[in-house]
């Protein structure tokens, strides 16, 4: 019985840790064509970016490139911004690590907030930073403090003020929830575990089984170990890496 | 035909039973009790045979294969029953019988353990198993009808001995570190291998293949500290079969049972590993010796659905098994019913994460 509750656990927990996991992280913001970053770090980065774009409607990518090919870097910059998001509100930043240049599009109603002097301010946070992570994280911040700004009627350096009836940025409605795609998965979930569960209890319904052994009948005190080797075969190291903070060149 | 037993009151005639409370034999007609060792052993002087001639038809060539007829003492009425049986009731008189052949000589059983608990303990347990189970059909615990319940002496081959073996095994262990920019897993292999000595004592098989194996195992272990030698008058008032599968042919199951207990004692033995996986053992067994006993055990047959369901109860220990029937329904209703409460704090914890 403890291992059939124990089983019943660890399924419950990889199906909470699975689903929580999944609704976390699905779209990419930050694209590291460069790779500074790590795994991690990108998708923590992709989880600030994702908070943005559910509570104010607005896409914020940040690209690390070396070079931007044949392109211009506008182009470049529209460009990774077409292929990684549909939304017609957003910003992309473009930090072209070869050249030691930086460029931007944005999109839709964003351009409201997202002024001249906000993304110089973005990029001078990021740029001022040690890291690639922390950099793209406090440009990120300066983000969110921009678009809670516009939304409260604020200004945001030398913009106008945002208009808070366009249809398309609607705060109110997208702030702090979750996809009504995760309740089917969350009853799926549900259901497999409330199965076991109740066939767990079901089964003690049968009690007729033949013994596994006769360990009940041993004679006390009679067994006695005459040979005995533990004689070690082989081993395998796996080594992971860890979460790490990218120091920049 | 064959001859029969009965234990009569010196006193009144009466057949007398064996009493489980008082542990002696006693006469329900005249409540007068005796003690077991009182009572004569074989009363063969007083056994009647009656010849009769049959002016119907005769049975034919092997119709009366594995079928013995017997003459009850008290009311003459003839008992037809299996060649195994050993003791019954006479199905005109209602007294108890034992058919004295099928324990004399090498027949003989060693040891008897005598019912320690009755017929109300057996139904009372009955209740008691099938209310604290979960999902049982209603229409079963209304309409399951107790359709009959017999307390019978199960022929037991009782297997002693030393075991030697050894057994091999493949063990894991795990050991995790990490340094400032990678974390490490280890995993060692090991080749583990024991051998030693073990003794068992008085591992069972039923003997009898009227008895269901897997039931007479689930009532397991008895307590043969208290088993007296056998006397045909612990029989009195019960059923008893005489065994129909040998020591020979028990002995596999033993030594199946054995092989096991080695595999399994031995890995107790190996220890400081994650994980330890039998790869084989092997076997040899000294000083065997094997003794025939009678082990008592409660049946109870229920009927439910067209469906026989069989119980049983260790007539020693008090020990109550048996498979009950679930509700296909409740089961699914309770699974969804479960599965829906735990999808939704699922989902709930999910916007809590979310708003935090």
């Amino acid at each position: 019985m403890t291992k059939k509750i124990f089983a019943i656990i660890i399924v419950v927990v990889i199906c909470v840790s699975f689903v929580f996991s999944a609704s976390a992280y699905t779209q990419q913001y930050v694209i590291d064509y460069a790779d500074k970053l790590s795994s991690s770090e990108i998708e923590e980065l992709d989880l600030f970016a994702e908070k943005l774009e559910s509570a104010y409607g607005v896409t914020v990518l940040f690209c690390i490139t070396e070079g931007t090919g044949d392109v211009t870097a506008a182009e470049f910059a529209s460009g990774t911004y077409s292929d990684y998001t549909d939304n017609e509100n957003g910003i992309i930043i473009v930090h072209d690590e070869w050249n030691k240049a930086y460029s931007s599009f944005i999109s839709g109603n964003a351009d409201e907030v997202f002024s001249d002097a906000a993304v110089d301010s973005m990029i001078d946070a990021y740029d001022s930073n040690d890291s690639y992570y922390g950099g793209i994280y406090a440009c990120y911040e300066l983000a969110e403090e921009y678009l809670e700004n516009g939304y409260s009627g604020g200004y945001v350096y030398d913009g106008e003020p945002l208009n808070n009836d366009t249809d398309t940025i609607d705060a109110s409605e997208e702030k702090g929830g979750v996809s009504i795609i995760w309740l089917p998965v969350s009853l799926l979930i549900g259901l497999l575990v409330g199965f076991l569960i109740i066939n767990g209890i079901a089964s003690k319904n049968k009690s007729v089984k033949m013994q596994e052994n006769a360990t009940v009948y041993t004679r006390p005190g009679s067994m006695v170990i005459t040979g005995s080797a533990d004689n070690f075969l082989y081993n395998n190291v796996e080594r992971r890496e860890k979460p790490k903070q990218t120091e920049k060149n | 035909m064959s001859t029969i037993l009965e234990q009569k009151c010196p006193c009144c005639g009466g057949a007398v039973e064996f009493n489980t409370g008082a542990q002696r034999l006693k006469c329900p007609y005249c409540d007068t009790e005796f003690d077991i060792t009182a009572m004569p052993e074989d009363t063969s002087n007083q056994v009647e045979q009656i010849n009769w001639n049959s002016q119907g038809a005769q049975w034919g060539a092997g119709e009366t294969d594995g079928m013995s007829v017997y003459v009850c003492n008290s009311c003459g009425g003839e008992i037809v029953a299996d060649t195994t049986t050993g003791a019954t009731t006479c199905p005109y008189c209602g007294n108890p019988v034992v058919m004295k052949g099928q324990f004399s000589g090498a027949l003989k059983p060693d040891l008897v353990i005598p019912f320690k608990l009755d017929k109300k303990a057996a139904k009372e347990a009955l209740k008691k198993h099938i209310s604290t189970k979960k999902f049982v059909p209603k229409s079963f615990l209304t309409d399951n009808r107790l359709e009959e319940i017999k307390g019978v002496y199960v022929p037991h081959w009782l297997f002693t001995c030393d075991a030697m073996g050894n057994a091999n095994y493949k063990a894991k262990k795990v050991k995790t570190w990490s340094d400032e920019n990678y974390e490490y897993t280890e995993i060692s292999y090991f080749d583990i291998y024991r051998s030693g000595n073990i003794g068992f004592d008085n591992i069972p098989v039923d003997g009898s293949t009227k008895m269901p194996d897997d039931l007479m195992e689930s009532v397991e272990p008895f307590d043969l500290t208290q088993a007296v030698d056998f006397n045909t008058a612990y029989l009195a008032g019960y059923l008893a079969d005489k065994y129909d599968v040998t020591a020979e042919e028990s002995m596999p199951r033993a030594n199946e049972r054995i092989r096991q207990s080695i595999i399994d004692s031995f890995k107790e033995t190996v220890k400081g590993y994650d994980e330890v996986e039998n790869q084989g053992a092997n076997m040899n067994v000294a000083n065997g010796i094997y003794k025939y006993a009678l082990y008592p055990v409660w049946l109870l047959n229920t009927k439910w659905n067209g469906e026989n369901f069989t119980f049983a109860m260790n007539g020693q220990t008090g020990k109550f098994v048996g498979n009950i029937p679930t509700d296909k329904k409740s089961v699914t209703k309770a699974s969804l019913l479960l599965g829906a409460g735990i999808g939704a704090v699922i989902y709930g914890l999910m916007w809590l994460i979310e708003l935090l």
